[in-house]
Protein backbone atom coordinates (compact mmCIF):
# COMPACT_ATOMS: atom_id res chain seq x y z
CA UNK A 1 0.00 0.00 0.00
CA UNK A 2 2.83 2.35 0.87
CA UNK A 3 4.86 1.47 -2.19
CA UNK A 4 7.09 4.29 -3.45
CA UNK A 5 5.60 6.79 -1.05
CA UNK A 6 7.04 8.74 1.80
CA UNK A 7 4.88 7.17 4.46
CA UNK A 8 6.60 5.39 7.30
CA UNK A 9 9.68 7.47 8.01
CA UNK A 10 11.10 7.16 11.51
CA UNK A 11 13.36 9.89 12.93
CA UNK A 12 15.06 9.02 16.17
CA UNK A 13 16.69 12.14 17.64
CA UNK A 14 18.88 12.00 20.72
CA UNK A 15 16.54 9.38 22.11
CA UNK A 16 17.57 8.14 25.53
CA UNK A 17 15.91 5.68 27.88
CA UNK A 18 17.00 5.11 31.47
CA UNK A 19 15.34 2.81 33.97
CA UNK A 20 15.55 2.56 37.70
CA UNK A 21 16.78 -0.90 38.62
CA UNK A 22 15.08 -2.69 41.55
CA UNK A 23 18.15 -1.74 43.60
CA UNK A 24 17.49 1.95 42.85
CA UNK A 25 20.42 2.38 40.43
CA UNK A 26 19.96 4.20 37.15
CA UNK A 27 20.35 1.85 34.22
CA UNK A 28 20.98 3.38 30.83
CA UNK A 29 19.03 0.99 28.60
CA UNK A 30 19.56 3.19 25.58
CA UNK A 31 22.19 5.93 25.39
CA UNK A 32 21.31 9.03 23.36
CA UNK A 33 20.83 7.70 19.85
CA UNK A 34 20.27 9.30 16.47
CA UNK A 35 18.85 7.22 13.68
CA UNK A 36 16.82 7.80 10.53
CA UNK A 37 14.84 4.96 9.04
CA UNK A 38 13.73 5.53 5.46
CA UNK A 39 10.16 4.87 4.40
CA UNK A 40 9.66 1.36 3.10
CA UNK A 41 13.01 0.05 4.25
CA UNK A 42 13.69 -3.10 6.23
CA UNK A 43 16.02 -2.32 9.12
CA UNK A 44 17.36 -4.71 11.74
CA UNK A 45 18.67 -4.04 15.21
CA UNK A 46 21.04 -6.78 16.25
CA UNK A 47 22.96 -7.40 19.41
CA UNK A 48 23.14 -9.38 22.64
CA UNK A 49 20.55 -9.15 25.41
CA UNK A 50 20.74 -5.85 27.25
CA UNK A 51 22.01 -3.89 24.26
CA UNK A 52 18.87 -1.77 24.10
CA UNK A 53 17.47 -3.17 20.87
CA UNK A 54 14.10 -4.05 22.36
CA UNK A 55 14.08 -0.80 24.32
CA UNK A 56 14.53 1.17 21.11
CA UNK A 57 11.75 -0.79 19.45
CA UNK A 58 9.46 -0.32 22.43
CA UNK A 59 10.18 3.40 22.42
CA UNK A 60 9.25 3.66 18.74
CA UNK A 61 6.06 1.73 19.53
CA UNK A 62 5.21 4.09 22.37
CA UNK A 63 5.35 1.29 24.94
CA UNK A 64 8.30 2.83 26.76
CA UNK A 65 8.60 6.58 27.36
CA UNK A 66 11.84 8.34 26.43
CA UNK A 67 13.90 9.89 29.20
CA UNK A 68 15.03 12.55 26.75
CA UNK A 69 15.06 13.20 23.02
CA UNK A 70 12.27 12.56 20.56
CA UNK A 71 11.11 9.95 18.09
CA UNK A 72 9.07 11.12 15.12
CA UNK A 73 6.92 9.08 12.84
CA UNK A 74 6.40 10.99 9.58
CA UNK A 75 7.22 14.17 11.47
CA UNK A 76 4.78 13.50 14.32
CA UNK A 77 6.34 12.86 17.73
CA UNK A 78 5.51 9.43 19.20
CA UNK A 79 3.44 10.06 22.34
CA UNK A 80 2.08 6.63 23.10
CA UNK A 81 0.73 3.52 21.51
CA UNK A 82 -0.41 4.27 17.99
CA UNK A 83 -2.41 1.87 15.81
CA UNK A 84 -0.54 3.12 12.73
CA UNK A 85 2.42 1.24 14.14
CA UNK A 86 1.93 -2.51 13.84
CA UNK A 87 3.69 -4.81 16.28
CA UNK A 88 4.57 -8.49 16.09
CA UNK A 89 5.61 -9.54 19.57
CA UNK A 90 8.28 -11.85 20.86
CA UNK A 91 5.88 -14.08 22.75
CA UNK A 92 2.76 -15.13 20.99
CA UNK A 93 0.39 -12.28 21.58
CA UNK A 94 -2.50 -13.83 19.69
CA UNK A 95 -5.69 -13.92 21.72
CA UNK A 96 -6.21 -17.62 22.46
CA UNK A 97 -9.95 -17.09 22.99
CA UNK A 98 -10.44 -15.96 19.39
CA UNK A 99 -9.98 -18.07 16.27
CA UNK A 100 -7.35 -17.15 13.68
CA UNK A 101 -10.10 -15.22 11.88
CA UNK A 102 -11.27 -13.61 15.13
CA UNK A 103 -7.75 -12.38 15.82
CA UNK A 104 -7.49 -10.75 12.40
CA UNK A 105 -11.00 -9.32 12.71
CA UNK A 106 -9.99 -7.78 16.04
CA UNK A 107 -7.52 -5.56 14.18
CA UNK A 108 -10.15 -4.48 11.65
CA UNK A 109 -12.82 -3.43 14.15
CA UNK A 110 -11.52 0.11 14.46
CA UNK A 111 -12.24 0.79 10.80
CA UNK A 112 -15.65 2.05 9.80
CA UNK A 113 -16.29 -0.56 7.15
CA UNK A 114 -19.03 -3.14 6.78
CA UNK A 115 -18.78 -6.52 8.49
CA UNK A 116 -18.78 -8.09 5.04
CA UNK A 117 -15.76 -6.07 3.98
CA UNK A 118 -13.98 -6.86 7.23
CA UNK A 119 -14.54 -10.55 6.69
CA UNK A 120 -13.29 -10.34 3.12
CA UNK A 121 -10.14 -8.53 4.15
CA UNK A 122 -9.51 -10.91 7.04
CA UNK A 123 -9.91 -13.97 4.82
CA UNK A 124 -7.61 -12.41 2.22
CA UNK A 125 -4.96 -11.63 4.87
CA UNK A 126 -5.01 -15.20 6.16
CA UNK A 127 -4.77 -16.48 2.62
CA UNK A 128 -1.77 -14.24 2.03
CA UNK A 129 0.12 -15.97 4.84
CA UNK A 130 -0.92 -19.40 3.59
CA UNK A 131 -3.54 -20.19 6.21
CA UNK A 132 -6.48 -20.73 3.90
CA UNK A 133 -8.79 -23.30 5.46
CA UNK A 134 -7.46 -22.61 8.98
CA UNK A 135 -9.58 -19.51 9.59
CA UNK A 136 -11.74 -21.11 12.26
CA UNK A 137 -8.87 -22.72 14.15
CA UNK A 138 -7.90 -21.52 17.62
CA UNK A 139 -4.25 -20.52 18.20
CA UNK A 140 -3.86 -23.38 20.68
CA UNK A 141 -4.37 -25.84 17.85
CA UNK A 142 -1.84 -24.20 15.53
CA UNK A 143 1.91 -24.79 15.39
CA UNK A 144 4.30 -22.04 16.48
CA UNK A 145 5.01 -21.06 12.88
CA UNK A 146 1.32 -20.90 12.00
CA UNK A 147 0.61 -18.74 15.05
CA UNK A 148 3.21 -16.21 13.94
CA UNK A 149 1.68 -16.29 10.48
CA UNK A 150 -1.65 -15.34 12.06
CA UNK A 151 0.20 -12.57 13.90
CA UNK A 152 1.60 -11.36 10.55
CA UNK A 153 -1.85 -11.43 8.96
CA UNK A 154 -3.31 -9.57 11.95
CA UNK A 155 -0.78 -6.80 11.64
CA UNK A 156 -0.53 -6.48 7.83
CA UNK A 157 -4.31 -6.48 7.36
CA UNK A 158 -4.49 -2.88 8.61
CA UNK A 159 -1.61 -1.71 6.37
CA UNK A 160 0.30 0.01 9.20
CA UNK A 161 2.78 2.77 8.36
CA UNK A 162 5.49 1.05 10.32
CA UNK A 163 5.89 -2.52 11.48
CA UNK A 164 7.86 -3.36 14.62
CA UNK A 165 8.99 -6.95 15.11
CA UNK A 166 10.61 -8.04 18.35
CA UNK A 167 12.41 -11.36 17.79
CA UNK A 168 9.22 -12.72 16.29
CA UNK A 169 10.76 -16.00 15.16
CA UNK A 170 13.05 -16.57 18.13
CA UNK A 171 11.01 -19.47 19.47
CA UNK A 172 10.76 -21.33 16.16
CA UNK A 173 12.94 -24.17 14.89
CA UNK A 174 15.46 -23.42 12.13
CA UNK A 175 13.40 -24.79 9.24
CA UNK A 176 10.20 -23.05 10.26
CA UNK A 177 12.17 -19.87 10.69
CA UNK A 178 13.45 -20.03 7.10
CA UNK A 179 9.88 -20.56 5.88
CA UNK A 180 8.74 -17.56 7.95
CA UNK A 181 11.48 -15.39 6.44
CA UNK A 182 10.20 -16.19 2.97
CA UNK A 183 6.61 -15.41 3.90
CA UNK A 184 7.60 -12.18 5.63
CA UNK A 185 9.72 -10.98 2.70
CA UNK A 186 6.99 -11.85 0.21
CA UNK A 187 4.39 -9.84 2.14
CA UNK A 188 6.81 -7.01 2.84
CA UNK A 189 7.67 -6.72 -0.84
CA UNK A 190 3.96 -6.48 -1.63
CA UNK A 191 3.18 -3.87 1.06
CA UNK A 192 6.53 -2.07 1.44
CA UNK A 193 5.80 -1.14 5.02
CA UNK A 194 8.78 0.22 6.93
CA UNK A 195 10.00 -2.64 9.14
CA UNK A 196 12.09 -2.35 12.27
CA UNK A 197 13.20 -5.84 13.17
CA UNK A 198 14.92 -6.84 16.40
CA UNK A 199 16.93 -10.05 16.52
CA UNK A 200 20.05 -11.59 17.99
CA UNK A 201 20.44 -13.89 14.99
CA UNK A 202 23.02 -12.50 12.54
CA UNK A 203 21.89 -14.64 9.60
CA UNK A 204 18.30 -13.58 10.11
CA UNK A 205 19.24 -9.89 10.11
CA UNK A 206 21.29 -10.24 6.92
CA UNK A 207 18.73 -12.32 5.03
CA UNK A 208 15.93 -9.90 5.78
CA UNK A 209 17.26 -6.37 5.97
CA UNK A 210 18.43 -3.52 3.80
CA UNK A 211 20.42 -2.25 6.71
CA UNK A 212 21.55 -3.74 10.03
CA UNK A 213 22.48 -1.73 13.10
CA UNK A 214 24.80 -3.63 15.40
CA UNK A 215 24.28 -2.76 19.04
CA UNK A 216 26.19 -3.29 22.23
CA UNK A 217 25.33 -3.26 25.93
CA UNK A 218 26.34 -1.08 28.86
CA UNK A 219 24.98 1.43 27.90
CA UNK A 220 22.83 0.21 25.04
CA UNK A 221 23.97 1.88 21.82
CA UNK A 222 24.60 1.38 18.11
CA UNK A 223 28.25 0.52 17.48
CA UNK A 224 28.11 0.03 13.73
CA UNK A 225 25.72 0.28 10.83
CA UNK A 226 25.98 -2.00 7.86
CA UNK A 227 24.13 -1.84 4.54
CA UNK A 228 23.29 -5.25 3.17
CA UNK A 229 24.05 -5.26 -0.55
CA UNK A 230 22.76 -8.71 -1.44
CA UNK A 231 20.16 -8.62 -4.27
CA UNK A 232 16.53 -9.43 -3.53
CA UNK A 233 14.79 -11.82 -3.55
CA UNK A 234 17.17 -13.54 -1.19
CA UNK A 235 17.32 -17.15 -0.11
CA UNK A 236 19.43 -19.01 2.40
CA UNK A 237 20.57 -21.28 -0.43
CA UNK A 238 22.15 -18.55 -2.58
CA UNK A 239 24.40 -16.77 -0.14
CA UNK A 240 27.27 -14.92 -1.79
CA UNK A 241 30.78 -14.11 -0.51
CA UNK A 242 29.67 -10.57 0.47
CA UNK A 243 27.11 -12.05 2.77
CA UNK A 244 29.62 -14.34 4.44
CA UNK A 245 32.06 -11.52 4.91
CA UNK A 246 29.41 -9.32 6.46
CA UNK A 247 28.33 -12.15 8.70
CA UNK A 248 31.83 -12.84 9.98
CA UNK A 249 32.42 -9.15 10.53
CA UNK A 250 29.27 -8.78 12.64
CA UNK A 251 30.04 -11.89 14.67
CA UNK A 252 33.53 -10.55 15.42
CA UNK A 253 32.03 -7.21 16.43
CA UNK A 254 29.56 -8.87 18.77
CA UNK A 255 32.39 -10.87 20.36
CA UNK A 256 34.35 -7.75 21.30
CA UNK A 257 34.62 -6.95 25.01
CA UNK A 258 32.17 -4.05 24.64
CA UNK A 259 29.40 -6.42 23.65
CA UNK A 260 29.33 -9.42 25.92
CA UNK A 261 27.94 -12.71 24.67
CA UNK A 262 24.57 -13.64 26.11
CA UNK B 1 -16.22 -42.33 26.39
CA UNK B 2 -14.17 -45.27 27.69
CA UNK B 3 -12.58 -42.78 30.11
CA UNK B 4 -16.02 -42.03 31.53
CA UNK B 5 -16.86 -45.73 31.80
CA UNK B 6 -13.56 -46.35 33.56
CA UNK B 7 -14.31 -43.60 36.07
CA UNK B 8 -17.81 -44.94 36.69
CA UNK B 9 -16.35 -48.41 37.15
CA UNK B 10 -13.87 -47.15 39.72
CA UNK B 11 -16.62 -45.30 41.55
CA UNK B 12 -18.81 -48.43 41.68
CA UNK B 13 -15.94 -50.57 42.99
CA UNK B 14 -14.96 -48.02 45.61
CA UNK B 15 -18.55 -47.47 46.80
CA UNK B 16 -19.27 -51.22 46.94
CA UNK B 17 -16.19 -51.68 49.09
CA UNK B 18 -17.24 -48.91 51.46
CA UNK B 19 -20.80 -50.27 51.77
CA UNK B 20 -19.50 -53.81 52.51
CA UNK B 21 -17.07 -52.65 55.20
CA UNK B 22 -19.73 -50.34 56.61
CA UNK B 23 -22.25 -53.21 56.79
CA UNK B 24 -19.76 -55.52 58.48
CA UNK B 25 -18.91 -52.86 61.04
CA UNK B 26 -22.51 -51.78 61.71
CA UNK B 27 -23.60 -55.43 62.07
CA UNK B 28 -20.62 -56.46 64.20
CA UNK B 29 -22.27 -55.46 67.48
CA UNK B 30 -19.30 -53.34 68.58
CA UNK B 31 -21.42 -50.26 68.38
CA UNK B 32 -25.14 -49.61 68.72
CA UNK B 33 -27.00 -49.42 65.43
CA UNK B 34 -28.82 -46.47 66.94
CA UNK B 35 -25.53 -44.56 66.68
CA UNK B 36 -24.14 -46.20 63.56
CA UNK B 37 -26.93 -47.47 61.29
CA UNK B 38 -26.45 -50.11 58.62
CA UNK B 39 -26.63 -49.15 54.93
CA UNK B 40 -29.99 -50.94 54.79
CA UNK B 41 -31.41 -48.79 57.60
CA UNK B 42 -30.17 -45.64 55.90
CA UNK B 43 -31.82 -46.71 52.65
CA UNK B 44 -35.09 -47.37 54.49
CA UNK B 45 -34.90 -43.95 56.16
CA UNK B 46 -34.35 -42.38 52.74
CA UNK B 47 -37.40 -44.19 51.33
CA UNK B 48 -39.51 -43.07 54.33
CA UNK B 49 -38.43 -39.46 53.88
CA UNK B 50 -39.14 -39.71 50.18
CA UNK B 51 -42.62 -41.10 50.79
CA UNK B 52 -43.33 -38.32 53.27
CA UNK B 53 -42.42 -35.90 50.47
CA UNK B 54 -39.80 -34.30 52.71
CA UNK B 55 -36.76 -35.62 50.86
CA UNK B 56 -37.65 -33.91 47.58
CA UNK B 57 -39.00 -30.71 49.13
CA UNK B 58 -35.87 -30.32 51.31
CA UNK B 59 -33.73 -30.88 48.26
CA UNK B 60 -35.67 -28.33 46.26
CA UNK B 61 -35.64 -25.74 49.05
CA UNK B 62 -31.93 -26.13 49.75
CA UNK B 63 -31.00 -26.09 46.07
CA UNK B 64 -33.05 -22.94 45.50
CA UNK B 65 -31.34 -21.20 48.42
CA UNK B 66 -27.93 -22.25 47.17
CA UNK B 67 -28.76 -21.17 43.62
CA UNK B 68 -30.14 -17.76 44.60
CA UNK B 69 -27.31 -17.06 47.04
CA UNK B 70 -24.74 -18.27 44.52
CA UNK B 71 -26.13 -16.13 41.71
CA UNK B 72 -26.13 -12.96 43.80
CA UNK B 73 -22.68 -13.60 45.26
CA UNK B 74 -21.12 -14.70 41.97
CA UNK B 75 -22.44 -11.75 39.94
CA UNK B 76 -21.28 -9.25 42.54
CA UNK B 77 -17.96 -11.07 42.89
CA UNK B 78 -17.21 -11.04 39.16
CA UNK B 79 -18.28 -7.42 38.70
CA UNK B 80 -16.37 -6.11 41.69
CA UNK B 81 -13.35 -8.34 41.03
CA UNK B 82 -12.96 -6.87 37.55
CA UNK B 83 -13.36 -3.36 38.93
CA UNK B 84 -10.94 -3.69 41.85
CA UNK B 85 -8.38 -5.23 39.50
CA UNK B 86 -8.64 -2.69 36.69
CA UNK B 87 -9.98 0.56 38.12
CA UNK B 88 -7.60 2.31 40.47
CA UNK B 89 -10.24 4.31 42.37
CA UNK B 90 -12.34 1.25 43.13
CA UNK B 91 -9.31 -0.74 44.16
CA UNK B 92 -8.10 1.93 46.57
CA UNK B 93 -11.58 2.30 48.04
CA UNK B 94 -12.56 -1.34 48.40
CA UNK B 95 -9.62 -3.71 48.37
CA UNK B 96 -8.43 -3.15 51.96
CA UNK B 97 -11.99 -3.46 53.24
CA UNK B 98 -12.66 -6.66 51.31
CA UNK B 99 -9.39 -8.14 52.51
CA UNK B 100 -10.51 -7.45 56.09
CA UNK B 101 -13.79 -9.24 55.43
CA UNK B 102 -12.08 -12.35 54.10
CA UNK B 103 -11.09 -13.94 57.42
CA UNK B 104 -14.65 -13.69 58.83
CA UNK B 105 -16.18 -17.16 58.47
CA UNK B 106 -19.68 -17.37 57.03
CA UNK B 107 -20.92 -19.25 60.09
CA UNK B 108 -20.08 -16.25 62.25
CA UNK B 109 -22.48 -14.21 60.15
CA UNK B 110 -25.46 -16.50 60.76
CA UNK B 111 -26.56 -14.80 64.04
CA UNK B 112 -26.24 -11.36 62.45
CA UNK B 113 -28.14 -12.51 59.39
CA UNK B 114 -30.96 -13.87 61.53
CA UNK B 115 -31.28 -10.58 63.40
CA UNK B 116 -31.24 -8.62 60.16
CA UNK B 117 -33.34 -10.83 57.94
CA UNK B 118 -35.22 -13.17 60.29
CA UNK B 119 -35.20 -16.93 59.92
CA UNK B 120 -36.78 -16.75 56.46
CA UNK B 121 -35.06 -17.00 53.13
CA UNK B 122 -33.37 -13.59 53.40
CA UNK B 123 -30.84 -14.69 56.01
CA UNK B 124 -29.94 -17.78 53.98
CA UNK B 125 -29.41 -15.77 50.82
CA UNK B 126 -27.31 -13.29 52.73
CA UNK B 127 -24.96 -15.83 54.30
CA UNK B 128 -24.57 -17.85 51.10
CA UNK B 129 -24.05 -14.91 48.80
CA UNK B 130 -21.53 -13.39 51.20
CA UNK B 131 -19.41 -16.56 51.14
CA UNK B 132 -19.68 -17.01 47.38
CA UNK B 133 -18.98 -13.35 46.78
CA UNK B 134 -15.66 -13.39 48.64
CA UNK B 135 -14.39 -16.50 46.85
CA UNK B 136 -15.42 -15.26 43.41
CA UNK B 137 -14.20 -11.72 44.04
CA UNK B 138 -10.77 -12.88 45.22
CA UNK B 139 -10.18 -15.14 42.22
CA UNK B 140 -11.60 -12.71 39.67
CA UNK B 141 -9.46 -9.97 41.13
CA UNK B 142 -6.34 -12.14 40.94
CA UNK B 143 -7.11 -13.18 37.36
CA UNK B 144 -7.91 -9.69 36.12
CA UNK B 145 -4.89 -8.14 37.86
CA UNK B 146 -2.59 -10.61 36.21
CA UNK B 147 -3.55 -10.29 32.53
CA UNK B 148 -0.38 -10.73 30.44
CA UNK B 149 0.91 -7.30 29.38
CA UNK B 150 1.47 -8.61 25.84
CA UNK B 151 -2.29 -9.05 25.43
CA UNK B 152 -2.93 -5.50 26.56
CA UNK B 153 -0.14 -4.08 24.41
CA UNK B 154 -1.40 -6.08 21.44
CA UNK B 155 -4.96 -4.84 21.96
CA UNK B 156 -3.88 -1.21 22.24
CA UNK B 157 -1.51 -1.35 19.30
CA UNK B 158 -4.37 -2.82 17.26
CA UNK B 159 -6.38 0.28 18.08
CA UNK B 160 -8.87 -1.27 20.53
CA UNK B 161 -10.84 1.20 22.65
CA UNK B 162 -10.86 0.90 26.45
CA UNK B 163 -14.29 -0.72 26.26
CA UNK B 164 -13.17 -3.30 23.73
CA UNK B 165 -10.01 -3.93 25.70
CA UNK B 166 -12.16 -4.65 28.76
CA UNK B 167 -14.71 -6.92 27.13
CA UNK B 168 -12.61 -8.64 24.48
CA UNK B 169 -9.29 -8.96 26.31
CA UNK B 170 -9.48 -8.45 30.09
CA UNK B 171 -12.61 -10.55 30.63
CA UNK B 172 -11.60 -13.56 28.49
CA UNK B 173 -8.05 -13.42 29.86
CA UNK B 174 -9.46 -13.53 33.40
CA UNK B 175 -12.03 -16.20 32.57
CA UNK B 176 -9.92 -19.17 33.73
CA UNK B 177 -9.50 -17.64 37.19
CA UNK B 178 -13.15 -16.54 37.28
CA UNK B 179 -14.07 -20.18 36.78
CA UNK B 180 -11.75 -21.28 39.56
CA UNK B 181 -13.63 -18.81 41.77
CA UNK B 182 -17.05 -20.01 40.63
CA UNK B 183 -16.17 -23.64 41.27
CA UNK B 184 -14.84 -22.83 44.72
CA UNK B 185 -17.86 -20.60 45.32
CA UNK B 186 -20.24 -23.44 44.46
CA UNK B 187 -18.57 -25.68 47.04
CA UNK B 188 -18.65 -22.89 49.64
CA UNK B 189 -22.30 -22.17 48.84
CA UNK B 190 -23.12 -25.61 50.17
CA UNK B 191 -20.98 -25.17 53.22
CA UNK B 192 -22.66 -21.92 54.20
CA UNK B 193 -26.09 -23.23 53.17
CA UNK B 194 -25.81 -25.97 55.77
CA UNK B 195 -24.39 -23.55 58.32
CA UNK B 196 -27.38 -21.27 57.80
CA UNK B 197 -29.91 -24.09 57.87
CA UNK B 198 -28.51 -25.77 60.97
CA UNK B 199 -29.51 -22.82 63.09
CA UNK B 200 -32.67 -20.97 62.36
CA UNK B 201 -34.48 -22.78 59.60
CA UNK B 202 -37.67 -24.78 59.32
CA UNK B 203 -36.90 -26.61 56.10
CA UNK B 204 -34.01 -27.76 53.95
CA UNK B 205 -31.36 -30.41 54.25
CA UNK B 206 -29.53 -28.66 57.10
CA UNK B 207 -32.77 -28.28 59.05
CA UNK B 208 -33.53 -31.99 58.51
CA UNK B 209 -30.12 -32.89 59.96
CA UNK B 210 -30.80 -30.79 63.04
CA UNK B 211 -34.31 -32.18 63.30
CA UNK B 212 -32.99 -35.75 63.17
CA UNK B 213 -30.62 -34.94 66.02
CA UNK B 214 -33.56 -34.06 68.29
CA UNK B 215 -34.87 -37.59 67.87
CA UNK B 216 -31.44 -39.23 67.64
CA UNK B 217 -32.33 -40.52 64.15
CA UNK B 218 -28.80 -41.23 62.98
CA UNK B 219 -30.16 -43.01 59.91
CA UNK B 220 -31.89 -39.80 58.79
CA UNK B 221 -28.77 -37.77 59.48
CA UNK B 222 -26.82 -40.03 57.14
CA UNK B 223 -29.47 -39.56 54.47
CA UNK B 224 -28.87 -35.81 54.71
CA UNK B 225 -25.11 -36.21 54.64
CA UNK B 226 -25.25 -38.46 51.59
CA UNK B 227 -27.59 -36.02 49.85
CA UNK B 228 -25.10 -33.21 50.47
CA UNK B 229 -22.22 -35.34 49.25
CA UNK B 230 -23.93 -36.31 46.01
CA UNK B 231 -25.16 -32.79 45.33
CA UNK B 232 -21.75 -31.28 45.97
CA UNK B 233 -19.97 -33.80 43.76
CA UNK B 234 -22.46 -33.35 40.90
CA UNK B 235 -22.24 -29.60 41.12
CA UNK B 236 -18.47 -29.64 41.13
CA UNK B 237 -18.40 -31.93 38.10
CA UNK B 238 -20.88 -29.67 36.33
CA UNK B 239 -18.73 -26.61 36.98
CA UNK B 240 -15.57 -28.41 35.89
CA UNK B 241 -17.32 -29.41 32.65
CA UNK B 242 -18.68 -25.93 32.06
CA UNK B 243 -15.25 -24.45 32.71
CA UNK B 244 -13.61 -26.77 30.21
CA UNK B 245 -16.19 -25.86 27.57
CA UNK B 246 -16.24 -22.11 28.09
CA UNK B 247 -12.52 -21.64 28.73
CA UNK B 248 -11.58 -24.21 26.09
CA UNK B 249 -8.32 -22.48 25.12
CA UNK B 250 -6.80 -23.08 28.56
CA UNK B 251 -6.31 -26.82 28.03
CA UNK B 252 -5.70 -26.74 24.30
Amino acid sequence: MNAQTDIGRIDIKEAEVTFKSPGGDRVEALAATDLVIDPGSFVSLIGPSGCGKSTMLNAVGGFVPLTSGVIELDGEPVKGINPDVGVVFQQYALFPWFTALGNVMFALKRFKISKQERLERAYAALKEVGLEGRERTYPGQLSGGMRQRVALARVFVTSPKVLLMDEPFGALDAQTRVAMHEILLRIWEAHRTTVLFVTHDVDEALILSDCAHIMSAGPGRIIETMDVKQERPRHVDNIGPDFLEARNHIIRLLRQPGGKDH
Amino acid sequence: MSEVLKKIGQLVISLTGVVIIWSLFANSGFISQKLFPTPGQILRAAIDLYQDGVLMSDLQISLTRAAVGFSIGASLGIALGLLTARVKVVSVALEPFLNLLRPIPAIALVPVAIVWFGIGEGSKYFVISYTVFLAVWLNTHAGASDVASTYIRAARSLGASKTREFFEVIIPASAPMIFVGLRLGAALAFLSLVAAELSGASSGIGFRLQDARQFIRTDRMFVGLIQLGILGALLDAAFAYLGRRLVHWENA
